[in-house]
């Protein structure tokens, strides 16, 4: 099996699994109880808060632990506005995830709020002229996403987050990191809040993570035991948590070197699948996205059909974020980077990890080159 | 209150015109009946033009009436209460329905009519005196009601029966129609689209058993629209019963189409060919016709001209239930019977697995028949029927 589907999810790191494992097994206990196990393992908890705050070099009384992106993400978006009152206008893009851009288009129905929808250039970023157009003084949020997922796209957030403080000085800058934490070096992220997903980075599926700076004025959603600072109630997911924990371990130890290791394998692909006739890459040069996403069309080919090619020679891919891979209709990103028509309907997306090795991508490309060529045959003639 | 028991009053449709053949009919609905309540142990007891089910625990008889409402053959369903014939028992059981409806409703002030019919001669109150009777001591138990006998919003039923009286107040339509198999058995060709599964429930109706295939190009095509093919049999099974389901390998065929025939006239090529497999299957199935979800005009391949030229490639009848219809139409429904939001789920099927050609729109009988024959296509029609997989689509 090559899996190149990294983006929709990974494989849990053997380390991950084991601590998870032992949160289910042996320490199971609730860090809210009263007893000395479960005080242990409270203070295995904030410890592995603390470590993830130091991975965005923030304290660890801005992190809360959620269920994952999409919780992230809403709770960043309703936290802040429920917070705040009398601004109105909210600013987004054309190509966030579902978990940003559904709730952008609920609330065009919320009173007294204007929804404004950026577009991007041709690699599928955001236009900062068109953010500084967008912004006002009742502007009371951005959000952006650092990395896009169906291009590797990477936004100029610092440059974003400047244009903010100044045109729009009282707006919070929300930042969906969840193809970008872990991918991008660890460091300070350039706005109020941000998302992470675990299991992006071979940490088990349910847990992720809200950085919400300091003066945020921020309300939660979930309401019950108090939990997380009482912002997110709920039983602390212990095996999550330490799953990702052991899981960040991993990625703080390699970082630089999975990076490197990624971005080897993305060239190579690339490089192998452009020797495909009429095939060009959606987004931007493989140096200059993301080390691990890379979207390449094959005009002539129906993306689907070639996916379902490779997945009977056990390669596994995408025709775009799996998050929309059931819905009806045109592909949303590329359409908003002006990808139409059989360049869109023969995009494939391939994501890679750490893992993945260079003779891998030689193989893959292989077998795509070989679908292409066969599929081509029956194409509109 | 052990004298009162729940039971289910069905009435029936055509089958009052079916003389001769009535019985015939009758045992249908009545096996139709059981197999859409199974694996609950009824009892259901044919009586003077009505079907009655008992054994039916009170909390879910909701339930089954709903699900009897989607048999065919049946007029109306209503849940009664079966007392002895006594006229006190009559007036308890329809006291305490009366007190049930004004609960569900808004207030005590509604206007209701009393209807009965006395099937046993004998019981000494005629069905005008019953309804008067009635009436009458639910004005008086029930003070803010008031009769209409024209436009009545709670209608109070009595039914006067050999062993026992039935006592109801809800009447819910059924779907009409024959009961499935009174009328033979035919082969429904199945896409995953909008369309079918429709054809497919409307030939049901008239009482025809229905068998389904489906073709599929294995492996551009996905497991997934697979299974949303599977899914839509078994929606359609809720009406028409158990559906024969068979996955036909088709990628061979179509791939030769496709090598060495004109482009323009692939996809019809791949229609005369479904319909020739759906044939020989249909023919060792048992079953007598062909059934499609065509619409004239609805696209390039449902021309007369190419509807023409698929017939060609078959003898037997092909049922084209929808061939009237608007898209819209047909969209509310399949809405209704409830296949729409499964035909929506976006997988590519084998007739949209490659890029399409542009299709010829008046294909020519003769000139098909001819680039057919560039193909030998025989063997390749063995290999996919001998390759083909069976599967029951029954209601889960």
């Amino acid at each position: 099996m090559i899996y190149l589907d990294n983006s929709a999810t990974t494989r849990v790191l053997d380390s991950a699994a084991e601590a998870a494992a032992h949160c289910m097994r042996e320490a199971f206990f609730n860090p809210a109880s009263a007893y000395a196990p479960a005080a242990a393992v409270e203070k295995q908890v904030e410890a592995a808060r603390a470590r993830l705050a130091a991975c965005l070099h923030a304290d660890s009384s801005e992190l809360l632990y959620t269920s994952g992106g999409t919780e992230s993400n809403n709770t960043a978006i309703f936290g802040t506005l429920r917070a705040m009152r009398g601004r109105k206008r909210i600013i987004t893009s054309g190509v966030e995830h579902p978990s940003v851009y559904e709730v952008f288009r609920t609330l065009e129905n919320a009173p007294d709020t204007e929804v404004v929808y950026l577009g991007v250039d041709g690699e599928g970023r955001i236009r900062l002229d068109e953010l500084s157009a967008a912004l006002t003084e009742d502007t009371a949020l951005v959000s952006l996403m650092q990395v896009n997922n169906e291009t590797g796209a990477i936004n100029d957030l610092s440059g974003a987050q400047a244009l903010i403080k100044k045109r729009a000085p009282h707006a919070y800058f929300h930042v969906d990191g969840v193809q970008g934490f872990g991918k991008l070096p660890f460091g300070p992220v350039p706005c109020d809040l941000y998302s992470i997903s675990g299991h992006k980075l071979h940490a088990p599926k349910g847990v992720g993570a809200l950085y919400v700076k300091r003066a945020v004025r921020f309300q939660g959603g979930l309401i019950g035991g108090g939990q997380e600072r009482n912002l997110r109630s709920g039983t602390t997911n212990t095996p999550g948590i330490l799953g990702l924990d052991a899981s960040l371990t991993a990625y703080t130890l390699n970082q630089e070197q999975w990076r490197r290791h990624m971005y080897d394998c993305k060239e190579r692909l690339a490089k192998n699948l452009l020797s495909i006739p009429d095939s060009g890459i959606n987004g931007p040069a493989p140096a200059m996205g993301a080390p691990h996403i890379l979207n390449v069309s094959f005009p002539g080919v129906r993306g689907e059909v070639l996916l379902h090619a490779l997945a009977q020679k056990e390669i596994y891919v995408s025709t775009g974020s799996a998050c929309s891979a059931h819905k009806r209709g045109k592909n949303r990103v590329l359409a908003a980077m002006g990808v139409m028509g059989p360049r869109q309907e023969g995009a494939l997306r391939f994501s890679l990890c750490p893992f993945n090795t260079l003779e891998e991508m030689d193989i893959a490309a292989q077998a795509v080159a070989e679908q292409v060529a066969f599929l081509r045959r029956y194409q509109r003639r | 209150m052990d004298s009162m028991e729940t039971v289910l009053l069905v009435r029936y449709a055509e089958i009052h015109l079916k003389g001769l053949n009535r019985p015939f009919f009758e045992r249908a609905l009545m096996n139709a009946i059981r197999r859409a309540l199974a694996p609950a142990p009824v009892e259901v007891v044919r009586e003077q033009g009505r079907i009655f089910v008992y054994g039916i625990a009170a909390d879910r008889l909701m339930e089954a009436a709903a699900r009897l409402s989607r048999v065919f053959g049946i007029h109306s369903v209503s849940p009664t209460c079966a007392v002895e014939k006594r006229f006190e028992a009559i007036e308890e059981a329809a006291s305490v329905l009366m007190r049930e409806t004004l609960d569900e409703l808004e207030g005590e002030s509604h206007s209701f009519k009393v209807f009965s019919r006395r099937a046993d001669k004998r019981f000494p109150l005629r069905s005008e005196d019953i309804c008067r009777e009635l009436g009458h001591t639910l004005l008086q138990r029930f003070p803010a009601l008031r009769v209409d006998v024209r436009a009545p919003e709670i209608r109070v039923g009595v039914e006067i029966r050999q062993e026992r009286a039935f006592v109801y107040v809800r009447e819910i339509p059924g779907a009409g129609g024959m009961p499935v198999g009174t009328n033979g058995r035919a082969m429904l060709l199945i896409s995953g689209g909008i369309d079918s599964p429709v054809a497919g429930h409307m030939i049901a109706k008239r009482g025809v058993a229905i068998d389904a295939i489906h073709f599929y190009s294995y492996p551009y095509t996905s497991e997934r629209a697979r299974d949303k093919v599977i899914e839509l049999a078994k929606i359609v099974a809720r009406y028409a019963g158990p559906i024969r389901l068979y996955l036909v390998p088709f990628t061979e065929i179509q791939l030769a189409i496709y090598d060495h025939c004109p482009p323009s006239e692939t996809t019809v090529l791949m229609r005369r060919l479904m319909m020739q497999i759906a044939e020989r299957v249909a023919r060792s199935s048992g079953a007598q016709a062909l059934i499609t979800g065509e619409a004239i005009g609805q696209v390039a391949s449902q021309t007369i001209e190419s509807l023409t030229v698929t017939n060609d490639a078959v003898s037997m009848p092909v049922f084209r239930p929808l061939i009237g219809f608007d898209k819209e139409e047909i969209i509310d429904r399949a809405k209704a019977i409830g296949t729409f939001d499964t035909s929506i789920q976006p997988y590519e099927d084998c007739c949209t697995v490659f890029v399409p050609q542009h299709p010829v729109t008046k294909p020519k009988v003769e000139k098909l028949r001819e680039s057919e024959a560039l193909v030998d296509f025989a063997p390749m029609i063995e290999r996919a029927i001998a390759d083909m997989q069976l599967v029951e689509a029954a209601e889960g």
